[in-house]
């Protein structure tokens, strides 16, 4: 070793020799002596650390466990079962007299800090606050990414594909070929895109929550309340984040310090109604619930939230009974001014790491979707393509739920890929290919008034953005500030033609809870591995189809239809 | 010279190891898994006077108990690959919840380096550390006092890796004023060359 033997932790003489009796067994097995600092090990196996015992032959195994054992019985006497404690107790107090002897420090008073935190913390205070926080968060999330939400959209699915099928048709490629790249790639990837601004804003607005040290207190307000659903305060954060999209929260389960806490809240996220089932609530809602419209978009928020709760019980007392959620120990960083070169750190870093692994998922997952519309090859009605042989066979399962029509759970199907695209399919199948066809659009080539129109889109947007953040931060919002556009109206009708408004809100329900989309089980599969995706995925499809009929046949038996 | 040393750096949260970690390697990063496991592992080098070192930032803990995956990869790193110098970093006006982390790595033997960071709002709050003191109870620690977040020490903490890697230092003679690096001295009293 190139550096002097440091001084280390001198325990009581009696911990001290059973140390020592260890070091000497340890030193005597070939099979493990010099593996580990000899010492350490001993320490580790007094404090009745086994998990490194499967590392080792059995006769090594043996051996040890009889020695730890004996150790263990010589000093109950001392400190009854609890060695482990004693040896921290002790680690403990030999920091405690190195700092009185190197440190002085000014007398104790109560810090800045720790006055907001008497507020912040407060029994009663802390819950209240935590949720006005949140929902000051999720307003300025969906009033400042709306505009750029739009512009992306519109970019997307505007100039970028026309250019893209002028290029294209001008190298003489052939139509299906064109077709895969816009309906189904750039589809696909401004689908990943639209989210990008909502996600950005909500990076950006928990990395200040995070680097004021704010979020740490939010964790310990909420552990009690979670801590009844087996989890800790450490999951509710990703379950926040959730709201906005279930990928990103999958990945911030990391957080969370024990792997059955944290495939736990894995499975819960899905049920947080992320962004993306927005627009297909508003449409519905729109469609039957015009006078209601933000309760019932509340009630399905706050389903998704019980359901949660409630899935959260069953599993904490079955598949992870044995595992206990813990006691949740955590430091409560003194609060600071957010650093703004961390926080961009961080935003683009999640932003990044989102449009990579949700990218690669959706691109592969619509080129699919487009394979599975289009063949057998030259298939032109919708119904006859795979897809609609699929959803056809698919319907009759959703009969007892009030949607058993083939549009229906077609457009299930593909909300599969994002949940936005259940609006996209429905308006699909019921108005038809109405406007954007390719005949028309392969006409207009490029023109450099569009990228000005793209730049001054921009522009319009940023305002747009600016005036929303003023709301926000005003009292007296409005939710949801949808305005119906023309191919709405149109919607709209087919729906009422389609759906009663019982059914349309059993199909919402089923929208909820159902697989949130590919990228999620993507993420699942990533972080807990394939069983426990799977496992997932049995559970959101048993449930929403259980609460959907139950809604469905419970309604009419109430005389609603 | 064409050795490259293994420097790990240890810590709990919140005590600016990433911050000492980004000034240390800049740009060259490598962020990646630890193998089997979903705990990010961040990694990096730089060169310090011709000499290459590479930088691994240890998940934040607060212990080395192996309760959670981070505390697992942060102990098997330091047990099992054994780096060649562990850099635990100390938030100053925190020391006696950090020094507890210290224990724990000291058990292990490893080489240990300690720099204790946040001097700039351990002063404003008027701690005051004997250093010296620290190093001497320790049995010669080496210890580099920095404000990683104003980019203070870390010019130090290169030049007194440097020399406890490469350069053998004499016996007995503390480094006093380590070039580059007026106002935080640090210093090295019983490292000894082996």
């Amino acid at each position: 070793m190139l550096l002097s033997a440091p001084t280390a932790v001198r325990y009581s003489a009696n911990l001290e020799a059973e140390i020592k009796s260890l070091e000497r067994l340890i030193e005597t097995l070939p099979q493990i002596n010099g593996r580990y600092p000899s010492r350490w090990l001993a320490i580790q196996l007094l404090e009745g650390d086994t998990r490194l015992f499967a590392e080792w032959g059995e006769a090594e195994q043996g051996v040890l466990e009889t020695a730890v054992a004996a150790a263990h019985t010589r000093l109950q006497a001392h400190y009854g079962d609890d060695v482990d404690l004693a040896l921290t107790d002790e680690r403990y107090l030999f920091v405690h007299e190195l700092v009185e002897q190197v440190l002085t420090a000014p007398r104790e008073q109560w810090s800045l800090s720790d006055r907001i935190d008497r507020i912040v913390t407060n029994r009663w205070l802390g819950i209240p606050i935590f949720m006005a926080l949140m929902y000051l968060v999720f307003n300025l999330v969906q009033n400042v990414s709306t505009p750029y939400l739009d512009w992306v959209d519109g970019v997307i699915s505007g100039p970028l594909t026309e250019w893209t099928i002028a290029v294209f048709t001008f190298l003489h490629a052939p139509g299906w070929f064109i077709s895969l790249l816009t309906d189904g790639i750039l589809a696909g990837v401004g689908g990943v895109l639209v989210f990008l601004p909502g996600l950005l804003v909500m990076y950006l607005a928990l990395a200040v929550l995070e680097d004021t040290g704010y979020l740490a207190r939010a964790a310990f307000v909420m552990d009690q309340l979670m801590s009844k659903l087996g989890l800790h305060g450490r999951s509710f954060v990703p379950m926040i984040l959730g709201f906005g999209c279930n990928v990103p929260a999958i990945y911030a389960t990391r957080t969370i310090e024990s792997r059955p806490a944290r495939i736990l809240t894995g499975m819960l996220i899905p049920f947080m109604s992320c962004s993306a089932r927005l627009p297909v609530y508003v449409v519905f809602g729109l469609a039957f619930f015009p006078r209601s419209g933000d309760l019932v978009i509340w009630s399905l928020y706050l389903m998704g939230i019980v359901i949660a709760a409630l899935v959260g019980l069953v599993l904490s007392r079955t598949i992870f009974k044995h595992e206990v959620a813990g006691i949740l120990v955590m430091e409560m960083p003194a609060y600071r001014w957010p650093s703004p070169k961390r926080v961009l750190q961080y935003t683009w870093h999640e932003s990044a790491s989102f449009v990579r692994k949700a990218g690669s998922f959706i691109l592969v997952g619509t080129a699919v979707f487009w394979l599975l519309l289009h063949l057998p090859w030259g298939v032109t009605d919708v119904r006859q393509s795979w897809f609609g042989r699929a959803s056809g066979a698919v319907a009759p399962i959703l009969a007892p739920a009030g949607f058993g029509e083939w549009q229906a759970s077609g457009a299930l199907l593909t909300g599969l890929l994002a949940k936005e695209m259940v609006v996209s399919t429905l308006s699909q199948v019921y108005v038809g290919e109405d406007g954007g066809g390719e005949a028309e659009t392969a006409v207009s080539a490029f023109s450099w008034s569009q990228v000005g129109d793209i730049v001054v889109g921009f522009g319009a947007a940023t305002l747009d953005a600016g005036k929303q953040l003023l709301e926000t931060l005003t009292p007296g919002i409005t939710l949801f500030p949808n305005d119906e556009d023309g191919t709405g109206a149109e919607l709209t009708l087919a729906l009422r033609r389609s759906f009663t408004p019982l059914s349309a809100f059993a199909f919402l329900v089923f929208v909820l809870l159902y697989i949130p989309c590919i990228a999620t089980i993507g993420a699942q599969i990533q972080e807990y591995g394939w069983r426990w995706a799977l496992l997932s995925v049995i559970i959101m499809l048993i449930v929403p189809w259980t609460l959907a009929v139950i809604v469905y046949q419970g309604g009419q038996l109430f005389g609603l239809a | 010279m064409t050795d490259t040393f293994r420097v790990a750096l240890a810590g709990n949260p919140n005590t600016g190891k990433s911050t000492i970690f980004n000034a240390l390697t800049g740009a060259n990063q490598h962020v990646g898994n630890w193998p089997g496991k979903t705990v990010v592992r961040r990694s990096g080098w730089f060169v310090h006077r011709d000499t290459t070192f590479e930088v691994v930032d240890l998940p934040g803990t607060y212990s080395l108990s192996a309760f959670s995956p981070d505390e697992e990869v942060a102990r098997d790193y330091i047990v099992r690959t054994q780096p060649d110098l562990v850099v635990n970093v100390l938030d100053v006006t925190n020391l006696e919840r950090n020094l507890y982390l210290t224990a724990q790595i000291l058990e292990t033997n490893a080489p240990l380096l300690l720099v204790l960071n946040m001097q700039d709002l351990a002063l404003r709050r008027g701690y005051r550390v004997d250093y010296e003191k620290l190093s001497q109870l320790l049995g010669g620690v080496p210890i580099v006092p920095a404000a990683a977040a104003k980019g203070d020490g870390i010019g130090a903490l290169r030049d007194m890796l440097w020399h406890l890697l490469q350069h053998v230092v004499p016996n007995e003679t503390p480094i006093n004023s380590l070039p580059g690096e007026n106002d935080h001295v640090a210093f090295c009293p019983h490292c000894r060359a082996l």
